[in-house]
């Protein structure tokens, strides 16, 4: 049934000198982690256009670790999303939290690695955005005058600016920190799902301080499966020029202004994405109004005075 | 690639195309023994097997990755006591899964209750992967506690 596949090489490097080693030999080798989404294509198996050589990061211990202290906790980038949740379930952002809990059945999260989902070409998971409004940074190794060396970078600066992940060649995420957040309004949501769905699904994650009625370092991003992670400062800005609550008049306007926004990098977002988008602005807008207007009497005063 | 592993309790040698999915390893390479679906990676949670224990989509799992593990199907689960432990919890709570998601239904169960996994929402997350809406979400927490139940008293007995 297979006649003509050839069998694809499987290294499984131990240490990342053996793996600097390995890329050196093959560089146009592919690297494979969890596996949850080069699986889950319709043409994994057969696939002539597979790699002839794969890079098996598994067996890789750096990869494996996990250490926290009283500000950040760090993972390797074969830390799968369960690890991360049985680790850091008490400690970590409630978006992130969030996020993982809506990606699925544990027997996908117990395959599904933080490396993976960030190096993914298509999303199959909303994760990058949510690392992102999270300023988590990751860090790079990559091969350069036959050495490997290595890079700490913001998740932002690993977009392109279509949004996209974009990695220096023969690089690899090595591990991820993520910041302790105290922003008292997280919220992620999920429309639609990334994996069976990624025409109409959409994703936003969305940290801020509200302090009174003023939003302080609002972050907000907003994930679309089949074209990548919308984020700007300009969106983030409009955020924080807003005094809540918002009436309807000016909710439209932000929610016209983001799509805008939206627009301008993605042309062509499904309708029902564009609809769902708003469905998700509207819910964001929702509770922060609700925020503010239950806010404990001692912190309206002071905002009075 | 040969690969060395234990599948259904027999210990074989297979030569196999590395990124072979473990779905079609069963239902090509073991001939008539293995009965798994194949959805080429689209998550219907129907191709569910236990590699060393732990309930996993087959589709999901690359023949390298099975090197040295061992590979449990439904056909020779259903004749273990677990089995029957499980069988226990669905007479007792008195609801049976339809006959297609039978199997991968019961070995999610088995994971979950070799697990001793209790928490309710850790319990429906983990059966969401099976899209059958043949039971109750409420029947499904009450059957892994009541295999847990059930798994508990025999291990005493046995000790």
């Amino acid at each position: 049934m297979y006649e003509g596949l050839s069998s694809p090489n499987i290294h499984t490097p131990k240490s990342l000198s053996e793996y600097a080693s390995i890329t050196l030999h093959y560089p146009t080798s592919s690297l494979w982690a969890g596996g949850t989404f080069i699986m889950s294509r319709p043409n994994s198996y057969p696939s002539r256009m597979m790699n002839a050589e794969i890079i098996y990061l598994g067996d890789i211990e750096e990869f494996h670790r996990f250490q926290r202290n009283d500000r950040f906790a760090e993972f390797g980038s074969m830390v799968t999303l369960d690890g991360i949740l049985s680790t850091g379930k008490t400690v970590l952002p409630r978006v992130l939290i969030d996020n993982i809990q809506t990606i699925g059945s544990r027997l996908i999260t117990r395959r599904a690695t933080i490396g993976g989902t960030i190096c993914t070409k298509n999303f199959t998971t909303s994760f990058p955005g949510t690392l992102l409004v999270l300023d988590a940074t990751a860090e790079v190794k990559f091969i350069k005058k036959k050495r490997l060396h290595s890079r700490w970078m913001q998740i932002t600066r690993l977009l392109d600016k279509n949004g996209r992940i974009q990695l220096p060649s023969q690089g690899v995420i090595s591990r991820v920190r993520i910041a302790f957040s105290e922003k008292n309004c997280q919220y992620f949501r999920e429309i639609g799902s990334f994996m069976l769905d990624p025409e109409n699904s959409v994703s936003a994650a969305f940290t801020a301080t509200l302090d009174q009625d003023i939003l302080i370092n609002p972050k907000i991003a907003f994930t679309y499966p089949l074209h990548g992670v919308c984020y700007s400062r300009d969106i983030d800005s409009i955020f924080s020029s807003l005094r809540f609550p918002l009436n309807d008049d000016e909710i439209y306007t932000l929610e016209s202004m983001i799509f805008t926004f939206i627009e301008s990098s993605f042309q062509n977002i499904s309708p029902l994405q564009r609809t769902r988008t708003s469905g998700i602005v509207h819910q964001i807008v929702d509770n922060l109004n609700e925020m503010t207007l239950t806010a404990p009497v001692e912190e309206a005063s002071g905002y009075a005075r | 690639m040969k690969i060395d592993c234990t599948i259904d309790g027999k210990t074989l040698t297979l030569s196999l195309n590395s990124d072979k999915p473990l779905s079609l390893i069963l239902r090509e390479n073991m001939g008539d023994d293995c009965h798994v679906n194949h959805c080429n990676g689209s998550m219907c949670g129907l191709c569910t097997v236990l590699l060393d224990g732990k309930a996993v989509l087959s589709c999901m799992v690359p023949a390298f990755e099975i090197r040295g593990k061992t590979v449990t199907t439904f056909d020779s689960f259903r004749r273990t006591k677990n089995m029957k432990d499980i069988e226990k919890a669905y007479e007792s709570v008195g609801r049976y899964p339809c006959t297609e998601c039978y199997a991968s239904r019961s070995l999610i169960f088995e994971s979950l209750i070799d697990e001793g996994i209790t928490d309710p929402e850790t319990i429906l997350k983990e059966l969401s992967i099976v899209r059958c809406p043949c039971m109750d979400p409420e029947d499904e927490v009450q059957i892994v506690l009541k295999g847990i139940e059930i798994r508990r008293k025999r291990n005493v007995r046995r000790s």
